[in-house]
């Protein structure tokens, strides 16, 4: 009897709902309905976990060295002083102080202002003399 | 498209007929696919109970001038996902045009102006500016998709090259003469006026300029999409590219010109971003990809290839956008911020995939 080329059999094509074919991006995916669900209620709890969790965080004030050593962010309580961090470092500079703005204009004052919402702040350099 | 009150009529009538299990089935099914539309409520709505301000017209405008910040970079990548492809360049295309915009129209008389021998800011040199930084963008979108489409390397790897490749020349364009990575400011009036000028005012609050901007790259786009032969073939070469070259679709082409499109998106972005900033960082526009990216598959432009809708896009960018309003509101920290960005891009990938199973 002659060699019937190997079709697609009934079976295989019962099959099909349970691993279907994605197109594009998800060409390789093999997922069910039931896992994606699984994955979706997942997200949803973690968005929502990160939501509480990040709101009794406060708010984070980053700092911006501007070439200099890099400084840690610091979490702070709202409405709070900030405790100023160890000092960064710059070869052929001078730090004078943190700024509110990259130009260097807005110092922020350590003793005076309160911390109320997140913000970065600037590192302010003056060029050492030669 | 159908009367959506007909439609919604139909679905009740057809939920009547259904038996209890049935029914169960359909509900679960419309809350996981619509999970965060959901969300998005929830989220609205708990805000505006802890934050009352949060549903006044000045909350609106500050929705409205962030949408259309973000919106064309994401119309821009939006094109890549329809081709199946995606492209991660796109926020470190947006921060070099961004800083290339800065240093084209800085004030004549700040201190520390990064090229002596740029000509005082005027319209026209606002134009030229917008040319420049437009065509840079183009420039990198016409190197992916060249690559893309000559060799068919995937976008991934292409796009993650550029990235990086984009990036070195920030850093190196911020250290010429002697700038040693200072922040690009002191922008001139022409520049803020034109770009980032108030409008008109709601509850005090100002919209800019190029809110209405975006509303004419957006019918740019939609046109383009939707009314050109080369949509067309965008979507044909999407869905699928074999198909596509048989009937005639020239894929090369498409495929690069999609990229070249979308660059100059980007560039586009990086001009509007250089006001939005008042003063351009090397580190500007770093995973702004991200957010263009997620808006795009929330809002329906499916990794699957071929399927999109620019409606779809602007939905996309509303609801992340109203999101992190939301959650700035909230008082919510940045490192919260991109656990939540994370877990929405996954989840709105995991709805796009579910969509496609349970019509399949």
């Amino acid at each position: 009897m002659a060699q019937i080329p190997p079709y697609p059999s009934q079976d295989s094509q019962d099959q099909e709902p349970e691993t279907p074919k994605f197109r594009g991006l998800y060409r390789y995916v093999k997922v069910s309905v039931r896992t994606l669900d699984i994955i979706i209620a997942a997200c949803v709890i973690v968005i929502i976990v990160a939501t509480i969790a990040g709101m009794n965080g406060g708010p984070t004030v980053t700092f911006d060295s501007r070439g200099g050593t890099d400084v840690a962010a610091v979490d702070c309580e709202p409405g709070e002083k900030l405790v100023a961090p160890e000092p960064p470092t710059r070869e052929g500079y001078t730090f004078t102080g943190w700024y509110r703005d990259p130009n260097c204009t807005d110092m922020w004052d350590m003793s005076e202002d309160l911390v109320s919402e997140d913000i970065t702040l600037y590192a302010g350099w003056s060029k050492n003399d030669p | 498209m159908a009367n959506p009150v007909t439609k919604l009529r139909n679905t009740a009538e057809e939920f009547k007929i259904k038996s209890p299990k049935d029914k169960k089935r359909f509900i679960v099914d419309s809350i996981l696919n619509n999970a965060l539309y959901i969300l998005m409520l929830i989220f609205v709505i708990y805000t505006a109970i802890m934050k009352p301000n949060f549903l006044s017209l000045g909350s609106l405008a500050n929705l409205i001038t962030q949408v259309a910040a973000y919106l064309p970079m994401a119309l821009g990548i939006g094109g890549c996902i329809v081709l199946t492809g995606t492209d991660l360049s796109a926020g470190r295309v947006m921060g070099l045009t961004a800083a290339v915009s800065a240093v084209f129209m800085q004030k004549l008389d700040i201190p520390n102006r990064m090229f002596a021998a740029m000509p005082e800011p005027s319209v026209p040199w606002l134009l030229v500016t917008l040319l420049v930084v437009l065509a840079i963008g183009a420039l990198i979108g016409l190197v992916n998709g060249f690559f893309v489409a000559k060799f068919s390397l995937h976008p991934f790897i292409v796009t993650l090259s550029t990235q990086l490749i984009t990036y070195g020349i920030i850093l190196w364009f911020f250290n010429l003469n002697d700038n040693n990575g200072t922040p690009f400011g002191g922008l001139s009036d022409v520049y803020m006026d034109s770009v980032g000028g108030t409008m008109f005012r709601l509850d005090n609050i100002g919209v800019p300029v190029y809110v209405l901007y975006a509303v004419i790259l957006t019918a740019l786009m939609w046109f383009i999409w939707n009314k050109t032969t080369f949509g067309k073939n965008m979507f044909a070469v999407g869905s699928n590219a074999e198909a596509a070259k048989v009937s005639g679709v020239n894929v090369f082409w498409t495929t690069v010109l999609v990229h070249t499109l979308a660059g100059a998106c980007y560039g586009y972005a990086g001009f509007i971003e250089g006001v939005r900033s008042g003063s351009v960082q090397a580190g500007t526009g770093m995973n702004a990809e991200c957010d263009a990216i997620a808006a795009c598959v929330i809002g329906g432009v499916s990794f699957v290839g071929g399927t999109g809708k620019i409606s779809g896009i602007i939905l996309g960018v509303v609801i992340l956008r109203l999101i992190f309003v939301a959650l700035t509101m909230l008082g919510v920290g940045s490192s919260s911020l991109y656990i939540i960005k994370g877990a929405i891009i996954l989840c709105a990938c995991a709805l796009d995939m579910r969509k496609y199973l349970v019509k399949k």
